[in-house]
């Protein structure tokens, strides 16, 4: 059987499971985006954020 | 030739002429077409021309206000199919229609063709729910309380400057908050007293974190006065605007009020000693 | 269909014969027609020269900002608006790029020591520091050094305590009258909005800071008042006060004068635009969902319409039975 044929089948031929695909999908994609835009984001500034300096004065408080 | 282009171009054949027995043809409008049957004009209803009267056009006798005329029409005016009559310009039909080849539109593959329609519909849907859920969770949190008002809402207390025995009052979000440091009288008295019997029943337990420490709102839960510590006939605070009773663990014992004083959310920093309320 | 044909036909011997004088020489006097003449009268000459004609004052216009030939005059020297500002390549400048942090705490140390003299940054809260320049200990110990008036107390006298997260910056000066008194009539701005409020941003301050030099020959300077070209008219209360080497950086970077001035300046950029980071991220996001919504709704819109488009339309005419 072809694969959107195989696709169909699963997830668009009852509306139900069809929506539902849609709002279960949209949750992760919500994570999955934000993660991969921050990710990315964080390697362009690589070196310049807060968070990449952060160690230097953190350590240096606690000893 | 060119000419002849342009006039037939424009003029148009007539739709509607008359045969030279003075009957008018439309050949595309079928004028033997009758009503269909009324059921409920019980034979009286017209359904069509009426077969028992010769139409006008015909000629014959009629009824004018000057008497009886008889008219009978010898010499016919004819009209010839060139002597155009231009009733509607609707172009007659003169070959089979020119309709456009669509075949190149047509998919080879339906069903991948279906899957992939409903996928951009799908994708299409869970893009735009994703951008709504954002959407809608941002608007939401600009009613949220604002950083600075957050900065504010936590209060540190020194617990070791409270001697035993003593009330602080500090001023938390614009109310103050009564922080007793109780002795073990105190906390003996709050905790064997039989608290079911009150009008809001709360034990000491439930108040307090630490038995020693009782941190309460110092709002009288009947109008919103201050109550007085260290006062009342329970030991504990007095409120001097309608004569509510509290007793040393911030319960309503007598007077209007109908709860007990309310107790915020605060959390002990052992290590350094503080009180965190917020 | 044919009706257009038709009237193609009857319509292309008028044209052709309107056409025929264009092939003809027109207002030519002379009958001898050279090379050059030929090349003179050509329509190629003429819209080519008008190409270059027009080009040439487009990329006149472009290069100085004005017409040329047309003289520009101004009621005012070009020094009262004082002098434009070089642009810099700052670390924040590209569509993605955040600030630079490390940059920022040498920045709010410049300020903290040279700047906070004289100017108030009223709207950076010592909470607005925690996470991006500092971490919370270093800050809390920073604002407990510094007293704050708080109050009323119980018996309704104002008392002073040190400073806790939630507190604004200090001001150098307790009202307007004061920081005037204190700079010769001069009022200092206040910093948290300077390269918002600026004409050229943080372009202008960092040549500000960088630019005083000697007055040139003719323009003379009152008694307290120094000379900055990017100043608007020139003569600012301000004088210049980084030096090589006025502050000691902990991180080890030589403190030169324009290390100084690009470090506070990052700084009060910072201070202008606290979201700036979080902002272009968001950005980023938003450019990224919308186009692909863009092109998923053209999808499904031609998927929608394809069915009406494609849509077959017959005339079947009835049969004339009668005739």
């Amino acid at each position: 059987m072809a694969f959107s044929t195989t696709l169909y089948n699963t997830f668009f031929r009852r509306n139900s499971v069809f929506v539902s695909t849609i709002f279960v999908g949209a949750f992760t994609f919500g994570i999955g985006f934000d993660t991969a835009v921050t990710s990315f984001y964080d390697k362009w500034n690589k070196g310049k954020q807060w968070k990449d300096i952060r160690h230097k004065y953190v350590e240096a408080a606690e000893e | 030739m060119a000419f002849n282009g342009l006039k037939k171009a424009v003029t148009l054949t007539p739709s509607v002429r008359t045969l030279p027995s003075g009957v008018p043809a439309a050949p595309l409008l079928n004028l033997a077409a009758r009503a269909p049957a009324d059921p409920h004009a019980h034979g009286h209803g017209a359904s069509g021309p009426r077969s028992d009267v010769t139409p006008k056009w015909v000629g014959g006798v009629s009824r004018t206000s000057s008497g009886l005329v008889s008219k009978s029409f010898v010499t016919l005016p004819s009209t010839t199919p060139f002597t155009a009559r231009f009733i509607h310009t609707s172009v007659a039909v003169k070959s089979a229609p020119d309709v456009p080849d669509f075949s190149h539109y047509r998919a080879n593959d339906t069903d991948s063709n279906r899957a992939l329609s409903y996928f951009m519909v799908g994708s299409l849907g869970l893009v735009t729910a994703s951008v709504a859920k954002s959407t809608v969770t941002e608007f939401l949190k600009t009613m949220s309380a604002s950083a600075d008002v957050l900065a504010l809402a936590k209060v540190e207390v020194d617990l070791a400057s409270i001697p035993e025995g003593k009330n602080v009052v500090i001023k938390w979000r614009g109310k103050p908050v009564f922080i007793r440091h109780r002795t073990q009288a105190e906390i003996d008295e709050a905790r064997e007293f039989k608290w079911q019997s009150l009008r809001d029943p709360e034990s000491d337990e439930q108040r307090v974190k630490k038995p020693e420490w009782l941190i309460m709102l110092g709002v009288c839960t009947h109008l919103g006065c201050v109550p007085i510590g260290e006062s009342g006939d329970y030991g504990g605070w007095f409120c001097p605007c309608h004569g509510s009773h509290y007793d040393i663990s911030g319960r309503a014992r007598k007077g209007p009020a109908p709860l007990n004083l309310e107790i915020p959310e605060y959390d002990f920093n052992d290590a350094e000693g503080k009180v965190i309320i917020g | 269909m044919l009706s257009r044909q038709a009237l193609r036909k009857a319509a292309s011997p008028l044209l052709r014969q309107k056409s025929i004088p264009l092939a003809v020489r027109n207002a030519s006097t002379s009958s001898s027609s050279t090379a050059f003449q030929s090349f003179l009268n050509s329509r190629l000459t003429l819209a080519s020269v008008s190409l270059l004609t027009a080009g040439s004052v487009a990329w006149y216009t472009h290069l100085y900002g004005s017409l040329p030939f047309l003289a520009e005059v101004h009621a005012s020297h070009a020094s009262d608006e004082g002098l434009h500002p070089p642009k810099y390549p700052w670390p924040q400048d590209g569509l993605l790029d955040t600030f630079d942090h490390a940059s920022i705490r040498r920045g709010y140390q410049v300020y903290r020591e040279v700047c906070a003299a004289c100017h108030s940054l009223d709207r950076i809260a010592w909470r607005n520091l925690v996470g991006v320049s500092h971490t919370v200990d270093e800050i809390k110990a920073m604002a407990e050094e510094i007293e704050y008036t708080d109050g009323p107390n119980d018996e309704g006298e104002m008392f002073q305590r040190p400073g806790k997260l939630a507190d604004y910056m200090p001001a150098p000066y307790p009202n307007e009258e004061a920081a005037r008194a204190g700079n010769a009539g001069a009022l200092p701005p206040d910093l948290s909005l300077i390269v918002k409020a600026r004409h050229g941003g943080a372009d202008y301050i960092f040549s500000l800071l960088t630019g005083y030099v000697d007055p040139p020959a003719g323009v003379e300077i009152r008694d307290g008042m120094n000379y900055n070209p990017f100043f608007p008219g020139g003569a600012i209360g301000m004088a210049r006060v980084l030096f090589d080497g006025l502050v000691e950086y902990e991180d080890g970077t030589p403190a030169t004068t324009s290390q100084m001035a690009k470090d506070v300046v990052t700084f009060l950029h910072w201070a202008a635009e606290p979201e700036h980071d979080e902002r272009k991220k968001s950005g980023l996001k938003a450019v990224i969902l919308l186009s692909a919504m863009t092109v998923i709704s053209l999808y499904v819109k031609r998927f929608k319409w394809t069915p009406i488009k494609n849509r077959k339309i017959f005339y079947d005419p009835p049969v004339d039975k009668t005739h």
